[in-house]
């Protein structure tokens, strides 16, 4: 089986992001970078499927030079070898031109199986794997649970609101895009960094006159920061202006 | 002819001894070297101090331990004794009737008796009473060593007693000489091997607790995979064994019911190796939940008394299993958290630089700041340990110490170390010495003994030599030249829990103790204390363990109930570890006792006296 | 014109629609057109029919039965060659996200999802989350129309739908879609046999922890919860007396959790339950102690007495 997963390099989750002078994108210079999370879980995932069924897992990413760094962390994990389409415009390029980017390596390699995440946590869109699979000419599912593959045929189990769940069957080859947290991606072991740097990245050109579909025309942030809010009064007031913060400000309850 | 028959049965019985002996030995040099001489003089020190003097036999357990002393002493007098005597037998020399040997056999005489009490008393612990620490069956092997040396010295007393020449005489000199020879077959496959090997082991016994050589990647070494990959030290610690069981008792894992003995591990090494099979997998012959379930305390090697290393056997075989991704799950998330976030907890760096905002710190600077203090893991992210940390700025202010923090603190590693995540840890190591080196840091203070460890003594491993001492000790001598008047109707009881890293590893339990009662605290000591206390639990990795599954109870539990039986209500630590461990055990005990960190208690205490 | 798609299942309407709707007359009140797909479309389209719009569409066909992303994209690819809108807008669910990006693609066509505002200007912007929520962007979407637009679920109030004077028209569509060129064979949706609590699946939490005192209290967290329609979890201490199940614990040691909501009673926050919850959405925290650790991490936090707080909290919500 010859298995891709798409992974996307970003800005560390937890980095209060900095604003470069444009307003429209961040201080790059300032960030340290790390393998996108959601993205994690479809490469454990791919590494499990091989583990069952045989073949590669070839891990695929679009974007500038330092996305190397995420590249090695999946080679160490397991991974055989990877694509890197290496274009510093690819850094915050949109949803369109980064799997038109990916589409544009990924198509003569007849790969059996695409995995992704779901989502980036930088833009967080949600549209690269969906578009992915329209650009290979290939059936997708979206959140998916659980992957079992019987020959040519896959059927998988995908998750829909308030604990709905659904089984879907398609041909191979496919574009899934995994739900976040079904699994716990395996740590990089010894043996597997030594390996990782005999591994082949086949470097690849970004397509040129790949249109971006959207601009970001201000980034900003937003007026209610990640401060606590103590909300005081007696009790019976407190308890009142919390159930109101949580339905209109919040909007957690309804 | 008697000389004849003697030296037939000298030969077979030394035959025997020499096989045994042999077997061993090749064992030792098939091995992967790892004998070390280093710093020589701490080695012979130590040597004279627990060989000669049976320092670490009798600590633990003073009467068995004198007895053994006296036994033991009295080998060593007996030695020219015996050796005049077998040269009398195999006809090369006879010295039995030089006037000085007749004064030396009289004087011999204390020495026997001492041997005799000595044994009979030990035979007795060990048949009769039973302690826990050596083993559930009694073995025959050890009776019959037993009642072997007080045959030995019951047949040298009638030697002085009988009259020389006579038939009795004669066959009471035989039995002495043939057991002896039975004896030195014994030896080598018995626990009394030791009597060969232990001064060696304990000459070559590293002078540093936990001693884990770098891995060299270079070379491409993974750790302990198999039997083969033990090194010589270790080897030579597997036929060293007494089983004695000092391990064994001290061992937090096996106090608190869990599967893991530091007494059996090193026996199983033993078997293993005379059974030969030197491709057998490592975490086969421990069972691998065995190896997990190991705090990295020391207390095992801490207390061996023939220098025994237990935790280069038991980290070195980690280290195989997290090379070929044998790891635990939840050490899997931890390494995932240190190589994304380089923290284990894989907490964002924001949330350090909100307080090291918020408590106004200054970065390092050396041209402005005597010290480095370095905050750690828990510092940086823990907002309960911080409140400690607090304190411990306050009183550096107080007392007009310049210092500031590195911009970016890593992880030392030490949680990757002790698990055996060699990677990891090297790649956190290596960049933090780089800042450290650029930061031009000089001295640092920390309130994290896992901290002082790594720092201080693992980091030397890569050439970084830097001072570095826990808060304690640096805020003892701060208040040194202050005097120190405890505020009147302020007697507080305390019991003070000594963290392994400081206590066993650093060896500093005074300072601690006398920031306490400089305020007039009185201390209530539980009953393991000082340079070996109960483990809380957190070292090792087990911080993220706590598996339901296991069997006997939570170490930290075991460690709450010590503290708590003191009868102390404020229970003091010095490590934030400890700390979350002890609290949880608080937690789940559903107790009131109150927790305060030293630096906490200290700076309470100035700001009374104002 | 724009066109807003509905999201319905057997005939029932998916509220997130009305929320779309809301959206689409912010952008432009007059000229609204609502299309439905699948069986049981017209059941709904009287329904829709309530609100102040140009005209209902419904479009029925056998390859709209079941949902599939293929199925919806070729309807939707003819629908909108005949409906020539200057924006689809839909609502951010899972079923949106499963085939809106491939119609876009389809069309190549841009697509801005997960719109939380509508922007005015010289172009229209769409207001968007990234970063996890740090940081907010204004995006326009480039290129020919249709422009596609997704709306965060939350992100307009469905009480905000501006109704008509009358019923606004409904007429049907056709479509040509080649049911056998459908690639996704679905089964039918079922329900996850709940063995065990899942709490990583739960959308709001409610913990607690020891400052609940006894384990009669744990009554009042469990109306807090039915009230919220919350899942109930608690601090290690809690599970450890057995006063809830193992599976309850969150920490370190226990569960992992990333709700929405995640309301803290007498919780002081220790870092290993801290490392548990704190992906949380919003936090929220009430605890007697000012200086507990588990305010530094709450978005909403209360110093003060659960006891007297929670039973407010619940009359509340009851409004």
């Amino acid at each position: 089986m010859k298995i891709a997963v798409c992974i996307k390099q970003v800005p560390t989750r937890e980095w209060q992001p900095r604003l470069d002078d444009s307003k429209t994108w961040i201080r790059e210079s300032d960030a340290s970078f790390e393998m996108n999370e959601p993205d994690a879980y479809a490469l454990e995932e791919a590494l499990r499927l091989k583990e069952k069924h045989g073949g590669e897992v070839v891990v695929c990413s679009a974007g500038p030079a330092r996305v190397a760094q995420v590249i090695r962390e999946a080679l160490a994990r397991g991974a055989d070898r990877a694509i890197h389409v290496d274009d510093e415009g690819l850094a915050g390029a949109d949803a369109f031109v980064t799997a038109a980017a990916l589409a544009s390596a990924m198509h003569e390699e007849k790969f059996d199986l695409v995995l992704t995440g779901l989502q980036s946590d930088d833009q967080g869109f949600a549209q690269v794997g969906v578009v992915l699979a329209e650009k290979l000419g290939v059936p997708h599912s979206t959140i998916i649970m659980e992957v079992q593959i019987d020959g040519a045929s896959l059927r998988v189990k995908r998750e829909l609101e308030g604990g709905w769940f659904q089984w879907i069957a398609m041909p191979l080859p496919a574009v899934l895009t995994i739900q976040s947290g079904i699994n716990q991606l395996r740590y990089a072991t010894l043996k597997g960094i030594m390996a990782a740097k005999k591994k082949e990245i086949r470097k690849a050109a970004a397509p040129a006159g790949a249109a971006a579909k959207q601009k970001i025309v201000s980034l900003y942030v937003p007026e209610k920061g990640k401060k606590t809010q103590i909300i005081g009064g007696s009790p019976a007031e407190a308890a009142k202006t919390l159930v109101q913060k949580l339905r209109d400000e919040a909007r957690v309850i309804q | 002819m008697a000389t004849l028959i003697f030296w037939l049965l000298f030969l077979a019985f030394v035959g025997v001894f020499a096989a045994q002996v042999a077997t061993r030995l090749r064992l030792i040099a098939a091995a992967p070297n790892t004998f070390d001489l280093s710093d020589a003089g701490d080695r012979a020190r130590r040597w004279l101090a627990d060989v000669l003097f049976q320092r670490k036999t009798i600590v633990e357990r003073p009467v068995a331990g004198l007895a053994h002393a006296l036994v033991f002493w009295g080998f060593l007098a007996f030695a020219l004794y015996t050796s005049v005597e077998f040269l009398y037998a195999l006809g090369l020399v006879d010295l039995t009737g030089a006037g000085w040997f007749h004064a030396y056999r009289l004087a011999l005489v204390p020495f026997a008796s001492a041997v005799l009490i000595g044994i009979l008393y030990l035979l007795i612990r060990r048949a009769f009473a039973r302690p826990a620490g050596l083993g559930d069956h009694v073995s025959a092997e050890s009776i019959v060593i037993a009642l072997f040396i007080a045959t030995l010295m019951i047949t040298y007393l009638l030697t002085l007693r009988l009259e020389e020449g006579t038939a009795v005489w004669t066959l009471n000199w035989w039995l002495h000489m043939l057991v002896i020879l039975a004896f030195l077959a014994l030896i080598p496959a018995s626990k009394h091997f030791h009597l060969v090997v232990s001064p060696v082991t304990v000459f070559l016994k590293s002078p540093e607790l936990g001693n884990l050589p770098n891995l060299d990647f270079e070379k491409e070494q993974v750790g302990l995979e198999t039997l083969k990959d033990l090194g010589s030290k270790s080897v030579l610690d597997a036929f060293t064994c007494v089983e004695c069981g000092r391990c064994q008792v001290n061992c937090p894992a096996w106090g608190a019911g869990k599967a893991l003995n530091p007494k059996t591990i090193i026996l199983q090494t033993q078997d293993a190796l005379l059974a030969g099979e030197r491709d057998q997998k490592l975490g086969a012959i421990y069972s691998e939940n065995v190896l997990w379930q190991c705090t990295t305390c020391g207390a095992c090697e801490n207390q061996c008394p023939v220098g025994i290393e237990h935790l280069p056997i038991l980290i070195g075989s980690r280290r195989g299993l997290v090379s070929n991704g044998d790891a635990p799950e939840y050490l899997g998330a931890m390494y995932n958290n240190l190589e994304r976030r380089s923290n284990i907890w894989g907490l964002g760096y924001d949330q350090r630089t909100k307080f090291v905002t918020s408590a106004g710190l200054e970065t390092f600077d050396p041209a402005k700041h005597d010290v480095l203090v370095w905050l750690g893991c828990a510092g940086s992210f823990d907002a309960d340990f911080q409140k400690s940390l607090r304190s411990l700025f306050s009183i550096l202010h107080a007392k007009g110490v310049a210092f500031g923090v590195l911009a970016k603190e890593r992880c030392t590693g030490d949680p990757a170390k002790r698990t055996g995540n060699e990677y990891m840890y090297q790649e956190l190591a290596n960049a933090n010495i780089e800042d450290l080196k650029s930061a031009r840091v000089k001295k640092i203070v920390t309130s994290c003994p896992h901290c002082v460890k790594t720092i201080g003594a693992d980091y030397a491993k890569f050439g970084y030599r830097v001072e570095i001492v826990h808060s304690s000790v640096f805020v003892n001598d701060l208040l040194q030249d202050a005097g120190g008047a405890a505020p009147a109707g302020s007697a507080d009881t305390v019991t003070y829990h000594d963290p392994c890293y400081l206590g066993r590893y650093a060896g500093t339990t005074d300072e601690p103790r006398a920031l306490l009662t400089r305020f007039g605290a009185e201390i209530r000591e539980p009953e393991r204390n000082r340079d070996n206390p109960y483990c809380c639990g957190a070292g090792g990795g087990l911080l993220f363990a706590d598996k339901e599954e296991e069997p006997g109870s939570r170490i930290s539990d075991v460690r709450f109930k010590q503290l708590q039986a003191t009868g102390a209500t404020t229970v003091v630590t010095a490590c934030p570890f400890c700390s979350i461990m002890l609290k949880g055990a608080q937690a789940s005990a559903g107790a009131e006792t109150q927790f305060v960190d030293l630096m906490t208690y200290v700076d309470g205490k100035l700001r009374a006296i104002g | 014109m724009i066109l807003v798609i509905a999201e319905q299942k057997d005939g029932k309407l998916n509220r997130a629609t009305w929320e779309a709707i809301v959206g689409a007359q912010q952008l432009d009140a007059s000229a609204i057109a609502v299309l439905v797909l699948g069986a049981k479309a017209a059941s709904v389209a009287g329904e829709l029919a309530a609100a102040s719009v140009q005209e209902i569409v419904t479009l029925e066909h056998p390859a709209l039965e079941p949902y599939t992303p293929d199925g919806f994209t070729a309807a939707l690819q003819d629908a909108i060659a005949q409906l020539s809108p200057s924006h689809v807008l839909l609502p951010h669910t899972y079923q949106t996200r499963d085939f809106a990006p491939k119609l876009a693609a389809r069309l190549d066509r841009a697509i801005v999802t997960d719109v939380t505002a509508i922007k005015r200007g010289r172009e229209t912007a769409f207001m968007r989350p990234m970063f996890q929520g740090k940081l907010t962007a204004d995006v326009v979407p480039q290129g020919p129309a249709p422009h596609f637009v997704t709306f965060q679920i939350g992100a307009f109030r469905v009480d905000q739908v501006a109704k008509g004077a009358a019923s606004a028209p409904v007429r049907a569509l056709t479509v040509n879609v080649d049911a056998s060129a459908i690639r996704q064979k679905p089964e039918p949706p079922f329900q996850q046999a709940k063995a065990a609590v899942d709490l990583s699946q739960a959308e709001r939490i409610v913990s607690v922890g020891r400052g609940i005192k006894e384990q009669a209290n744990i009554k009042i967290a469990e109306e807090l919860a039915k009230a919220l329609g919350a899942e109930l979890a608690a601090s290690r201490p809690i599970c450890d007396s057995g006063w809830l199940p193992m599976e309850r614990q969150v920490g370190s040691s226990g569960q992992t959790v990333a709700p929405k909501l995640y309301l803290a009673l007498g919780i002081s926050g220790a870092i290993q339950h801290l490392v548990g919850m704190k992906g949380s959405h919003t936090i929220v925290a009430i605890n007697k102690d000012p200086d507990a650790p588990i305010f530094e991490i709450a978005d909403y936090g209360i110093v003060g007495d659960l006891f007297e707080i929670v039973p407010a909290m619940i009359e509340a919500l009851k409004q």
